[in-house]
């Protein structure tokens, strides 16, 4: 022990001092008095829910006793403590369903991450700099305090953003009802890979804005349209589960599925067929199909209801989308047009799909209501094997008069596009919680150009990253397993779900829940909200939110919510809300997709995508998932875009050169993977590398496609064409070591025999 | 992440080659390890902000590979026999998980407490421990049993307890001692020969996995 | 009756996500390697997804194969150990005995399928990842060779509370990281001895089949994905 330590504890304890810490170099540290009465070596469970993305699978986290080193009173010691040491689906819970995805597993590392921000920080140096100063909870709140203070004595509040990703629930109500009695705008959601488009054509088509689920685990024949639902997308884990059933699960049935995309993914390398459609054509093959359909006769336009007629020509029997023509716009040869489409409609229960690239291509809002009609033509909504959508507990709970959503939230480029037009910044104040803007939208949207002209912000990130690194002051947030969890999920199963689940452990560091943080401020404003907020704790308020709902055996739903991490069952469902009219809408016919780029200039098509490690770069910097061989290319560490062998070849690339792929809006430079699993026209880079500022893990590490994508919109939609970009390539050199695969040969050799 | 290590060399190569790389690498700090941004430079094997299975120094990793452990030196000498003469076994209030499961465990203050907040309060030894609990500051108590990180046991007190093994089998008469001493070599010899002894598995992962 | 523990991978329900690699390696307290040291090929995933690509643009096909350690009764890695370090258990586990490794990597050397991972360093963990250890399994140093268990301590522990409670393990029961993680249900393991368990029912599936015919006895079965009804 040096001098310095052994003052501060002769100061503290005495001639005790002694006592507590001398001996063999192992004991350097005091120890502290533990929290709980823990026995060691034997595991107890805690149910929590996963962060890693919307899904909101149930886990159960496994804890036991540990030595921890943590800071008490600003001394450093050794404590025993409860900590978490796994993470497993919880058997009961409706989505996991006791199985949990390589995301989930690996979001324990957040919670342990070297880098992860221990206390309160306040910037100094210059913004973007990096540099920070410790300071304590009471500094970081007055510091926000007298910036929350200020816009109001201005009359300012309107010039607050509090910028999030997407969520429903408790938590975020609280911040919206946080913003609202302030007088701030509602908060701004921001994720790259949202899929509002799909949840515009729902409310088009069906009446409810919200993501489908699908009961695949009753299906017999499946078709995705670019949805990557076993990997990415939608609630994978739940997916994954109804697809071991789909195939078998069902006694003597074997559910089939087709997959329509125009880059291999991973859930595509499971499919029973494989079909590459032209980019942005994906809408114009659903409705070659429907044309089929009712051709033949084995439907009738009419059975496809409100959905059908949003399309042109529908009840014409889509005389338009004859196969022949088809096929020249999607690149589907006709009969296997005919083939699927006999299919799908005989092979019954049978459900389509559509998520990914599809719903990002200019006509993405178009291809949604094409699928969407599809499946009401054959017969799968709300049926057995088919698409549904999942009862929402907040439906039930959450009192109208509290209704978050009173305007429409700004979008975040269109905040960044106000803020750098005026000569003032609109915006004074901005709050960043579990978002990366700057890393994860276009370069073109000029996001972190526009935030520099903010004068103050303030993150509750748990990292820096290239958003919160622009901050002025950050006030940690715990990590999942600290807090109250929370999560609605939107879609994955047929019960109603709310995952809500008390801390698996206590705090590492010196962190605080940021609803907890907020409630605080909210008490401590010098004008209070109006009305003032009735709990003083993140747990009261979802204590008297889900406090609500309907009792089980125990009686006591709150404690019994606590013990199983959550809440499912049945709502009591009314017709009404189920299959409600949807909005008017002029019908809508298949367009040309309009790309970024000129495809003289740039020639091929720019597929990005959500990669099964990283999503949209926000779990870049979890060592398990960076070192997690992807799972086509078994690629680790590493960015790469996938070329097709004969565009290789005609370019003179091979395996592992260096590239440099432009856009209008820039360039990326990465490693070549030729890959046959796309067409010569078009190339693929997955999302997530390319962190400038992202931990020791992800730093300065592989290249951001997302930078160079073009600012296209969906057409009728504000969410981001981001499939609409073109590019063209050029050869920097050879390979550099960049590119680091885990697998040797992947190609089967012709000798081998593996079965079928 | 890998870090190249003396004690890997020491294993492989000679013994003074090893000593000269560990001196110079082992012991000193060389700054923040690098964790695979920029790792092919050889990183610090000790520091505070590591854990590795690298040995500080050459002498740790001897001491390591014979399973000598030092003697542990306890902050005050706790009497065993006074407390078990009280009334106190051992399972039943300070050494809780040995019938549970792996860990036996130490008792913290907050057990010595339960007694201590009102019983023999005028002895200066208990006073003491009673400001320390006061200041949320626990005794630094060192392990008298156990086995060093390579000789990779998983050793289970639970199925031991099942058994009916008398604490004092293997631990010795803790129970007429004051401090716990290391009374009895555990060594695998020992282990072995009551297992066979007592028809337990001798099979390598019984223990070792 | 002795256990023979082993497992069934059913390749038409495995979708290759990888949960089960990020599991194991939660579990069994695998080093990250790096990028550097994976470059070299020394990353440590005792289960692996292999991925095989077969044709051409636009007829193509990917097949996705878990590869674990199949604890093989006739393992090549065993008769090639100087230290008796890599022997078969009587519940057909081949074990790896740490303590008695020096690192000859004969095993690795002979081991037809690649499982076996090599420490050719300390491994060492940014603190506080270490606070996540499974204290149930042993942090592996220089110079030893690893690889899949089954889970040697779940089993283990399995058992013991089984004992303790004084009833017999039933089918189940038992669950490694891997099975235990996969959302699609791919992996199952068991008991190979017990007639009636989940295992033994789909190894005899007339989809199945080892993965090598080359005479090892592996007790892993890999039920073929079936591309037609």
């Amino acid at each position: 022990m040096d001098r310095r330590s052994f003052v501060k504890l002769t100061a503290i304890t005495g001639a005790g001092a002694a006592l507590a810490s001398c001996g063999s170099p192992e004991n350097q540290l005091i120890r502290f008095v533990p929290d709980d009465d823990l026995v060691p070596g034997v595991a107890t469970w805690k149910p929590s829910v996963c962060p890693s993305c919307a899904a909101g699978c149930g886990v159960q986290v496994r804890v036991m006793e540990t030595d921890a080193e943590v800071v008490r009173n600003g001394q450093r010691g050794v404590i025993k403590m409860r900590v978490a040491k796994k993470l497993e689906g919880r058997p009961e819970h409706p989505i996991s369903q006791g199985g949990l995805c390589p995301r989930g597993q690996a979001a324990i590392q957040i919670t342990y991450h070297p880098d992860r921000i221990q206390h309160p920080l306040k910037r100094v140096g210059k913004r973007g700099e990096g540099r920070f100063e410790e300071i304590t909870w009471d500094e970081a709140i007055a510091e926000l305090l007298v910036r929350l203070d200020a816009l109001d004595a201005a009359s300012a509040q309107d010039a607050l953003v509090f910028l999030t990703r997407p969520g429903r629930g408790v938590r975020h109500r609280l911040v919206a009802q946080f913003l609202e009695r302030f007088g701030a705008p509602p908060q701004v959601p921001f994720e790259l890979f949202s899929d509002d488009v799909l949840r515009r054509a729902n409310a088009l088509s069906f009446g409810r804005e919200q993501l489908p689920t699908f009961d695949l685990a009753r299906a017999r024949y499946a078709i995705s349209f670019g949805a990557d639902f076993l990997g990415t997308w939608n609630s994978p884990v739940a997916n994954s589960a109804a697809y071991g059933r789909m195939r078998h699960g069902q006694p003597g049935i074997r559910g089939r599925f087709v997959q329509v995309e125009a880059r291999m993914s991973q859930t595509g390398a499971n499919a029973d067929e494989w079909v590459p459609a032209r980019p942005g054509t994906e809408g114009a093959l659903a409705l070659g199909l429907a044309h089929v359909i009712v051709a033949a006769g084995l439907r009738r336009p009419e059975d496809a209801g409100r959905p059908g007629s949003l399309i042109a020509g529908w009840a014409a029997g889509l005389p338009a989308y004859t196969p022949e023509h088809v096929e020249q716009v999607t690149g589907v040869p006709a009969r296997l047009i005919e083939r699927l489409a006999r299919e799908f409609a005989e092979l019954g229960p049978a459900v389509a799909m559509i998520g990914g690239a599809p719903l990002a291509h200019s006509n993405g809002l178009f291809n949604a209501l094409a699928v969407n009609a599809l499946n009401s033509l054959a017969g799968s909504v709300e049926k057995p094997g088919g698409m549904f959508f999942m009862p929402q507990i907040g439906d039930a709970i959450f009192r109208d008069a509290e209704r978050p959503d009173r305007q429409a939230p700004r979008s975040i480029d269109r905040l960044a596009a106000d803020v750098l037009a005026a000569g003032e910044s609109p915006v004074e104040v901005l709050l960043l919680d579990q978002a990366n803007p700057v890393f994860a939208s276009p370069r073109a949207w000029k996001v972190g150009e526009a935030f520099d002209k903010i004068p103050f912000i303030a993150s509750f990130g748990s990292f820096l990253d290239e958003t919160s690194i622009l901050s002025d002051l950050i006030l940690p947030d715990h990590s999942f397993l600290e807090s109250w969890v929370e999560g609605l999920p939107e879609s994955g199963a047929a019960a109603a779900v709310a995952s809500v689940a008390p801390p698996a452990m206590r705090p590492l560091h010196q962190t605080r829940a940021m609803p907890d943080v907020l409630l605080e401020v909210g008490r401590r404003l010098r004008r209070p909200l109006s009305p003032p907020f009735p709990w003083q704790t993140f747990e009261e308020a979802l204590q008297e939110s889900y406090g609500t709902l309907p009792e089980g055996e125990d009686g006591d739903v709150w404690s019994a919510i606590q013990m199983r991490g959550g809440w499912w069952g049945g709502l009591p469902r009314r017709e009404a809300e189920v299959m409600r009219e949807g909005r008017s809408h002029p019908p809508v016919d298949f367009v040309e997709p309009q790309f970024d780029g000129d495809a003289g200039v740039f020639p091929f098509h720019f597929l990005t995508y959500s990669s099964q490690a990283f999503l949209d770069g926000s779990l870049a910097h979890l060592p398990w998932l960076q070192e997690l061989p992807d799972p086509l290319s078994s690629a680790m560490w590493s960015s790469w875009v996938e070329i097709n062998p004969k565009t290789a070849q005609a370019l003179g690339i091979a395996q592992g050169d260096v590239l440099d792929i432009c856009s209008r809006h820039g360039s990326v430079r990465a490693a070549a993977l030729v890959s046959p699993g796309l067409a010569p026209d078009v190339v693929a880079m997955p999302a997530g590398q390319g962190h400038r500022t992202f931990t020791r893990f992800a730093s300065g590490r592989g290249a951001n496609p997302i930078e160079i994508l073009g600012p296209m919109a969906v057409a009728g939609t504000d969410a981001l064409a981001w499939a609409a970009t073109r590019v063209r390539l050029a050869r920097v050199s050879g390979p550099d070591g960049g590119l680091i695969l885990f697998a040797g040969e992947m190609r089967e050799h012709p000798h081998e025999d593996h079965g079928r | 992440m890998y870090r190249p290590s003396s004690s890997g060399a020491a294993r492989i190569g000679p013994v003074v080659l090893g000593a000269i790389l560990a001196i110079s690498t082992g012991c000193t700090p060389t700054g923040k390890p690098s964790s695979g941004s920029s790792d092919s430079r050889p990183s610090p094997t000790h520091d505070s902000s590591t854990f590795t299975t690298a040995h500080a120094t050459i002498a740790d990793a001897v001491s390591d590979f014979f399973g000598v452990r030092p003697s542990a030196k306890q902050p005050i000498d706790f009497p065993h026999d006074v407390h078990v003469s009280n009334g106190l076994t051992c399972t039943e209030f300070c050494h809780e998980g040995a019938p549970a499961g792996p860990v036996a465990g130490l008792p913290s203050l907050n057990t010595c407490m339960i007694c201590h907040a009102s019983i023999a309060i005028d002895r200066p030894i208990i006073q003491q421990i009673s400001a320390l609990h006061g200041k949320g500051v626990d005794l630094s108590w060192q392990r008298v049993y156990g086995y060093t990180a390579g000789a990779h046991v998983r050793f289970d007190h639970a199925p031991h307890i099942r058994a009916n093994v008398e604490c004092a089998t293997c631990h010795g008469p803790v129970a007429q001692q004051r401090v716990a001493e290391r009374n009895i070599d555990l060594n695998m010899g020992f282990c072995v020969t009551c297992h066979a002894e007592r028809k337990a598995s001798n099979d390598c992962l019984t223990c070792h996995f | 009756m002795a256990r023979k523990w082993g497992i069934a991978v059913d390749l038409d329900r495995c979708t290759g996500c990888g949960a089960c690699v990020t599991a194991c390696h939660a579990e069994n307290n695998i080093p990250t390697v790096g990028a550097a040291e994976a470059a070299r090929g020394r990353a440590m995933h005792w289960i692996r997804i292999e991925r095989y690509w077969e044709g051409e643009f636009p007829d193509v096909r990917v097949k996705f194969r878990p590869v674990m350690c199949a604890h093989c009764d006739a393992a090549p890695c065993e008769p090639v150990c100087p230290t008796y370090a890599s022997h078969h258990t009587a519940d057909g586990l081949n074990a790896q005995v740490y303590n008695r490794c020096i690192g000859t990597r004969y095993c690795a050397n002979a081991c037809p399928t690649n499982v076996r991972f090599f420490n050719f360093f300390n491994p060492a963990w940014d603190k506080p990842f270490h606070l996540q250890f499974n204290p149930d399994v042993s942090v592996r140093s220089v110079g030893i060779m690893e690889k899949c268990t089954f889970c040697v301590q779940r089993i283990k522990a399995a058992d013991s509370a089984a004992k303790a409670d004084g009833r017999e393990l039933k089918d189940g029961d038992v669950q490694p990281a891997c099975a235990q993680s996969c959302p699609a249900k791919a992996l199952v393991f068991g008991d190979l001895q017990d007639p009636e368990s989940e295992v033994s029912r789909l190894s005899k599936s007339p989809r199945g089949r080892p993965l090598l015919d080359l005479g090892l006895l592996p007790k892993v079965t890999y039920l073929s994905r079936q591309t037609d009804v």
